[in-house]
């Protein structure tokens, strides 16, 4: 010990610690740069169609925030992989033990996980919209209204559904511990059943589509004639994601605290 | 100081720690032995919070791992050297987890450049020898700069010269009053290393003791001698003879192995005797030996003789 010296102090540890962990830990791999170059590649194309689309079928005349909002169906799987690789690489290397000796609060390192992947998915999924937007603007070629209060507000909601999908993300990745269970939990549930409810149609499957989190989300990220967005139907709609995230945060728990790392 | 009160793990059916009530001192170091399967690794993965005890508790200077404030100040631990994502450099590893203990990022190349890795340390951890990964285990360990250390197989992997190393860190940190608790299946190594030892079989304590008393209990004081003369080898071997609970072997050679005798007490008699002697020392038991001879019957697969092929298919 002659030639080390003690630690002093230092940075805080406890949860600001964790957070910082995770902050090092999901930046030190390549999986997060792909899905976020992912979700760019994804945003523009995706915008620039349905900008495009609606000005070749001579569509209504709708707010531009719509193509990005519109996009998230297919950009919230950039994050879902993000976040759920930040799992369950953890449980693949067997590195998940050494997290847990660093922080052995359980919840600790979940919440500092979900809350690390919902800022990277808000910040992220907020500029993917801002430049959706701008893109879309340019293929509308005039189809489409701007409205600046307006386009914040579905930026700002695009930006807080994809936080929210990736929080859902890090409890179902931790419930399950596997990236191919993981996943198609979350492509089931993000995409492939509300494809299937919207797909057959009806009332009755179409609100039980406005209760899963994409259908949820979609009313406050597109503001269409279909979907009057009342202050009503938008806090609902908040709570309903909001709901799912956190159904999906205290299972992930349950499990991580329940069984042996 | 860590203290283990009644702790116990059952899987299904199998206990694999079994009402385990021990302590281990601070000031030296208690080497874990037992064969595979014998609750070792559970053991300390409960120790470490990462295995939740069906009963009994585990607790680290007073406290359950969990409960500590900062715990990576209070306990260093390596349980899998391999456990580090392979894409993640060594450093980075070290900085994220400086980053969840409070601790200063400068302490990082502190250790990286205590356990030699700090060429390699930007490098892929998946790019590492074994021997490289049990150093980064190492430097995880002595980041906090921890009272306490719980290494699960810190040699493996190691070259002549990290084998030596690492038994002259934990000498030196035992030294300084540090609580070091470490397996090994290297019991050459071990022997040198403990000073205590805790022997567990089929989940139970086997043992508890010094390494002196453990190695003394296995079998009788027994030394070897070479006499020159055949005559009066023989009047020595009947001196020797008369004596109960003392065998003697004579090997072709002329060398005699005195069970039950030390160097020390067959010198005097030769010397009463006028016994000229060549050569003369005590046997010294194996570590390996006598726990051997402890767990002989508690191997938990296979029984006696094919205790040693069942322990090796397993691995």
């Amino acid at each position: 010990m002659s030639t080390t010296t003690t630690p002093g102090r230092g940075a805080p540890g406890g949860f600001a610690g964790a957070i910082a962990s995770e902050w090092t830990k999901l930046w030190s791999v390549r999986a997060p740069y792909l899905c976020v170059l992912a979700g760019l590649v994804i945003t523009g194309v995706f915008t620039y169609y349905y900008a495009s689309i609606a000005r070749i079928n001579d569509d209504p005349v709708q707010p531009v925030g719509n193509a990005a909002g519109s996009s998230a169906v297919l950009v919230q799987f950039a994050f879902v992989i993000l976040a759920t690789v930040a799992v369950t690489s953890e449980y693949s290397t067997g590195s998940v033990r050494a997290s847990l000796l660093w922080v052995p609060r359980r919840h600790r390192v979940q919440a500092a996980k979900a809350l690390v992947a919902a800022g990277v998915a808000f910040v992220a999924g907020a500029a993917f919209a801002v430049l959706g937007t701008a893109v879309a603007w340019a293929a509308f070629d005039g189809r489409a209204t701007f409205e600046s209060g307006q386009s914040l507000r579905q930026v700002l909601a695009i930006g807080l559904y994809q936080a929210s999908v990736a929080v859902l993300t890090v409890g179902v990745a931790f419930a399950t511990r596997h990236p191919a269970g993981a996943l198609s939990i979350l492509v089931t549930l993000l995409w492939a059943l509300p494809s299937v409810l919207l797909g057959l149609g009806g009332p009755t499957l179409t609100d039980v589509n406005d209760h899963l989190p994409h259908g949820a989300g979609d009313r406050l990220m597109s503001i269409g004639a279909d979907a009057p967005s009342t202050p009503v139907t938008a806090v609902t709609a908040v709570l309903i994601v909001a709901a799912w995230a956190a159904t999906a945060h205290l299972i992930g728990l349950y499990v991580l605290r329940r069984r042996d790392a | 100081m860590i203290s283990l009160r009644g702790l116990t793990k059952r899987y299904g059916d199998t206990l694999a720690v079994d009402e385990l009530t021990l302590d281990i001192e601070a000031g030296r170091v208690t080497g874990f032995l037992g064969p595979n399967g014998a609750g070792k690794s559970t053991t300390m993965r409960m120790i470490l919070g990462l295995d939740h005890p069906t009963r009994g508790r585990a607790l680290i200077a007073g406290r359950p791992y969990a409960d500590l404030r900062r715990p990576l100040r209070v306990v260093g631990a390596m349980l899998d050297a391999r456990a580090v994502h392979p894409a993640r450099s060594g450093r980075t590893h070290l900085v994220a987890q400086a980053r969840a203990g409070g601790i200063p990022v400068r302490r990082v190349d502190e250790v990286l450049e205590t356990v030699g890795l700090t060429k390699a340390a930007r490098r892929p951890a998946g790019t590492y020898s074994l021997g490289m990964s049990g150093r980064l285990g190492v430097a995880g360990a002595l980041l906090g700069d921890p009272p306490v250390l719980v290494l699960d197989e810190p040699v493996n992997g190691l070259d002549p010269d990290g084998v030596r190393w690492i038994r002259r860190l934990v000498r030196e940190r035992a030294a300084e009053g540090r609580t070091v608790f470490l397996s090994s299946h290297l019991m050459s190594e071990m022997q040198l290393t403990a000073d205590h030892l805790v022997v567990v079989g089929r989940g139970r304590l086997l043992s508890d003791t010094p390494m002196t008393e453990f190695l003394a209990a296995a079998s009788p004081a027994s030394a070897r001698a070479v006499v020159p003369d055949p005559g009066e080898r023989a009047t020595l071997v009947r001196r020797l003879m008369t004596a109960d609970g003392v065998s003697v072997e004579t090997s072709a050679s002329g060398e005699l192995t005195v069970e039950g005798r030390t160097a020390a007490e067959i010198g005097d008699l030769a010397h009463h005797c006028r016994v000229r002697l060549h050569r003369l020392s005590d046997v010294r038991v194996s570590l390996e030996q006598a726990y051997m001879e402890l767990t002989a019957r508690s191997v938990e697969y296979g029984a006696g003789g094919s205790a040693a092929t069942d322990e090796g298919a397993r691995q």
